[in-house]
C-alpha cells in the first residue's frame, strides 16, 4: 500500500512542523485521507494536500486553506461558543439518565435458538416468571428516572409466556404515570408464535411497539428457531402481517407504524445477504438492523457453530448495504439501522442516543434490566452474563435498591470512565471517536476487561468496517447516494405509541 | 527488562522509571485466576514480578509475554487518563450527575442524624465570624485573612 505508510518517510528534513490546525485525527479511505475533529467534522482531502499539510506548507490563498476553515480545522476564525453548543448539544444525552428499562419478565421460551443470547429456560420453569409485586417494584423505579421519557421493554425468554404478569404491569404502569407525567412507551420484544386475538387486541389498545426475530428466508430462519411443534418462521410471518393490519384498522401510517424485526447474523447467514434484505422488504420493513451475534448466553457457547471472523461479516455488511442502496435508488424506502445511527452523528451533527454507540455508553445511566427475580443489571448483556454464572453486571435489586444508590453503583461509574472513548487507548487516535460508542459488558466478556483492547475487539472491527464503507460511500460524493444516506438520518417520531400523561 | 524462566514459574523484572507502579500492579492483577502473582523490590527503581502457574504443564514463556503486553497496554491507558483527567472527570460527573438526579426525601431520611451526628458542623457554619476569622499567630493569621477575603470576594455574604 502507498499512502499513509510511506508518507511520512517522504516529508524530508526540509518540512516545516505544520501550525495553525485544531487537533485532528486521520485515516485512509480507498486512497484519500479522512480527517476528522474533535466537534465530528470531516473532510477527505488527497495524499498530496495532506503532503502538504504534514510538511507545515498551507498556502493561505489555496482551496485547501478554505476548506479546511469551512469545516473548523484551523485555529484562525475558530469559535469557540459555538463549538462548546454544539459539544453540549451532542452530548445532551447525558442529562437524561436511563429512559430504556428492561424487564424480563420470565426465561420460559417456546422456541431454541442456535444464538440465543436470553438463556432461555424450558416451558416448565415457571419459577422463572417475574411475579406482580416485582413487576410494580420495576414501574416504581423506572418512573423515578430522571430521564422525562421512559421505555418499558418486556423480553424473556419469550414474554408472551407470562402474559398475566406484562398486563398487569403495563395497567400498573399507566396508573402510576398520572403522578409523573412522563412520556411512556411500551415495547415488547417476541418471537410471536404465543400470540393470540385476544392477546394482539390487548397490546394494541395499550400502544405495545412490537419487536420480533426475523433471521431471514424461511430455510434460514428454521434451521437456526426451532419451534416444538410448528413453524417459527411462518408463525412470525402470520402474525407481522395480522398486526400491521390492525395497525392499518385503526388508521395509523403503515409506512411509520408497522412490526419492527430484529435479525442475528450468524455464520451461516453471510451466505444469504441480498435474501434477507429481500426478505425483510417483503415483509413491509422499513428497517433492518444488520446486528452480529452476540458472545453473550447461549452463543457463547456455540460459537463455533454462529461465530465468523468479522472480516467476513464486513463483506457481508457491503453486499447487503449496497443490495438496499440499489433497493432505494428504485424507489423503496428501506435503511440499515448501523448505518442511520453512524450518518446521523456524520451528516446530521446530532446523537441519536443508541446506547451502545455512544461516548460514555448507556450502561447503567442509559439503560437498566430488571430479571425476572428482581435483580438489576447496567444492561441486558450484563444480566445475560449473570444468567451463565458471572454477576460482575448486577448493581442491585428492586427490593432493597434506591434509583440513587443504582446510578451511584461503583459499577456504574467504572462503566461510564471505561466507556469514554476520549479516554482509551486506541480510540484516542482513532479517526471515527467522534460517532463511534462501545459497550463495556462486551468488552468484559470477549476481553476480560471492560476497558477492552479495541483493535482484537471483534465490536471495533463491525464499527470500523461500517464506517469505512460509508465514508468511502461519502468520498465517492454521488449525489443520488448522499441523499439516500441523508434520507436515513431523517427521524419520523411514531408518537402513536407515547403514553403522554400529565401529572395531576 | 528481563525474564527468567523456572519450573512452572517465570520471572520479571521491571525499570521502575519505566513503568509507573499502578501499572504493573493492574498488569498483576489480570494474571491472579491464572497464577500466584509475587511483587518484590529486586534492586534500586528496578522491581520484580514472579508468576507462578496455577495449572501444572502451562506455557509460563507465554505468560510473560502476555504480561509485558498487558504491563504496555496498563501503562499507556494510565497515561492517556492523566492526559485526559479533566475531560473525564467531567464527563463522569455530568453523566452520573444528569442521570442521579437531585437527592429527594428518601435519602435525607436515610442520612445518620444521631444525638452524636447531629451537631457536627464540619465547614463551620455554625461558628461566628469572630470565631472562624480571629487572629492566630503571624503565619496562621495570615491565611485566615486570605481565606477570609476569597470569602469576601465571591459574594461577601459570610461577613453580613
Amino acid at each position: 500500500m502507498t499512502g499513509l505508510s510511506t508518507l511520512f518517510t517522504e516529508l524530508g528534513s526540509t518540512a516545516k512542523a505544520p501550525t495553525g490546525l485544531v487537533p485532528f485525527r486521520f485515516r485512509e479511505v480507498s486512497g484519500d485521507i479522512l480527517l476528522t475533529n474533535f466537534l465530528g467534522d470531516w473532510l477527505f482531502v488527497t495524499q498530496d494536500e495532506f503532503r502538504a499539510l504534514a510538511r507545515g506548507e498551507l498556502d493561505s490563498a489555496s482551496p485547501l486553506h478554505d476548506k479546511l476553515a469551512s469545516r473548523n480545522f484551523l485555529r484562525e476564525g475558530f469559535d469557540q461558543a459555538k463549538a462548546a453548543e454544539r459539544i453540549a448539544y451532542k452530548k445532551r444525552f447525558l442529562n437524561w439518565g436511563p429512559n430504556l428499562h428492561i424487564a424480563v419478565v420470565t426465561l420460559r421460551c417456546n422456541e431454541t435458538c442456535v444464538y440465543c443470547h436470553a438463556s432461555r429456560a424450558n416451558m416448565d420453569a415457571v419459577h422463572t416468571d417475574m411475579t406482580p409485586e416485582i413487576g410494580e417494584k420495576v414501574v416504581d423505579l423506572m418512573l423515578q428516572s430522571t430521564s422525562p421519557s421512559v421505555t418499558l421493554e418486556f423480553q424473556g425468554g419469550e414474554p408472551l409466556a407470562n402474559f398475566p404478569v406484562m398486563k398487569h404491569v403495563i395497567e400498573y404502569a399507566l396508573a402510576r404515570n398520572r403522578a409523573y407525567g412522563k412520556g411512556l412507551e411500551f415495547t415488547m420484544v417476541s418471537n410471536l408464535a404465543m400470540m393470540d386475538a385476544e392477546k394482539l387486541a390487548f397490546l394494541v389498545d395499550r400502544k405495545v411497539q412490537i419487536c420480533t426475530s426475523i433471521d431471514g428466508p424461511e430455510h434460514l430462519h428454521t434451521k437456526q428457531r426451532i419451534l416444538a411443534g410448528g413453524n417459527a418462521h411462518r408463525e412470525a410471518v402470520k402474525w407481522i402481517e395480522r398486526i400491521n393490519k390492525a395497525y392499518i384498522d385503526i388508521g395509523l401510517d403503515p409506512t411509520l407504524y408497522h412490526v419492527e424485526a430484529l435479525l442475528t447474523t450468524t455464520r451461516e447467514a453471510l451466505k444469504y445477504p441480498k435474501e434477507i434484505v429481500d426478505t425483510y422488504v417483503g415483509l413491509g420493513c422499513r428497517a433492518i438492523f444488520l446486528r452480529p451475534v452476540d458472545p453473550f448466553g447461549f452463543a457463547g457457547k456455540t460459537a463455533q457453530i454462529v461465530e465468523y471472523d468479522r472480516a467476513a461479516y464486513n463483506d457481508f455488511y457491503r453486499t447487503a448495504v449496497e443490495h438496499i442502496l440499489d433497493l432505494n435508488r428504485r424507489g423503496e424506502q428501506v435503511l440499515e439501522r448501523y448505518g442511520s445511527i453512524f450518518l446521523t452523528k456524520i451528516l446530521g451533527d446530532d446523537d441519536p442516543n443508541f446506547l451502545d454507540i455512544r461516548s460514555p455508553s448507556g450502561s447503567g445511566i442509559g439503560a437498566l434490566a430488571y430479571n425476572y427475580d428482581g435483580k438489576i443489571f447496567s444492561s441486558d448483556e450484563g444480566r445475560m452474563m449473570y444468567e451463565t454464572g458471572d454477576p460482575a453486571f448486577q448493581i442491585g435489586d428492586v427490593f432493597t435498591s434506591s434509583y440513587r444508590s443504582l446510578m451511584k453503583h461503583e459499577t456504574v461509574r467504572a462503566l461510564v470512565m471505561a466507556s469514554i472513548r476520549e479516554a482509551q487507548p486506541d480510540c484516542v487516535n482513532c479517526t471515527y471517536t467522534p460517532y463511534c460508542g462501545v459497550q463495556p459488558e462486551h468488552s468484559y466478556r470477549t476481553q476480560g476487561t471492560i476497558f477492552g483492547r479495541m483493535r482484537e475487539s471483534t465490536l471495533c472491527a463491525v464499527h470500523k468496517g461500517i464506517q469505512d464503507f460509508l465514508f468511502d460511500k461519502l468520498r465517492e460524493n454521488d449525489p443520488k447516494t448522499v441523499e439516500i444516506l441523508r434520507r436515513w438520518t431523517t427521524v419520523r417520531a411514531r408518537t402513536h405509541f407515547i403514553h403522554a400523561s400529565s401529572a395531576s | 527488562m528481563s525474564f527468567h524462566l523456572g519450573e512452572g514459574s517465570v520471572r520479571i523484572e521491571f525499570d521502575e522509571g519505566l513503568y509507573p507502579k499502578d501499572a504493573i500492579y493492574g498488569a498483576a492483577y489480570v494474571f491472579i485466576d491464572r497464577c500466584w502473582v509475587h511483587l518484590d523490590r529486586a534492586g534500586d527503581r528496578r522491581i520484580q514480578v514472579t508468576l507462578k502457574s496455577k495449572k501444572p504443564g502451562a506455557d509460563t514463556q507465554v505468560y510473560a509475554g502476555e504480561f509485558q503486553n498487558e504491563l504496555l497496554g496498563q501503562a499507556w491507558r494510565l497515561r492517556i487518563v492523566d492526559e485526559n483527567k479533566k475531560l473525564v472527570e467531567s464527563i463522569t460527573a455530568r453523566a452520573l450527575g444528569g442521570a442521579a438526579g437531585p437527592p429527594g426525601l428518601d435519602e435525607l431520611l436515610a442520612m445518620d442524624i444521631g444525638e452524636e451526628t447531629a451537631f457536627e458542623d464540619p465547614l463551620g457554619i455554625a461558628m461566628s465570624w469572630e470565631e472562624k476569622y480571629k487572629k492566630k499567630g503571624k503565619g496562621e493569621g495570615a491565611k485566615a485573612e486570605a481565606e477570609g477575603a476569597s470569602g469576601d470576594a465571591s459574594g461577601g455574604e459570610k461577613a453580613s
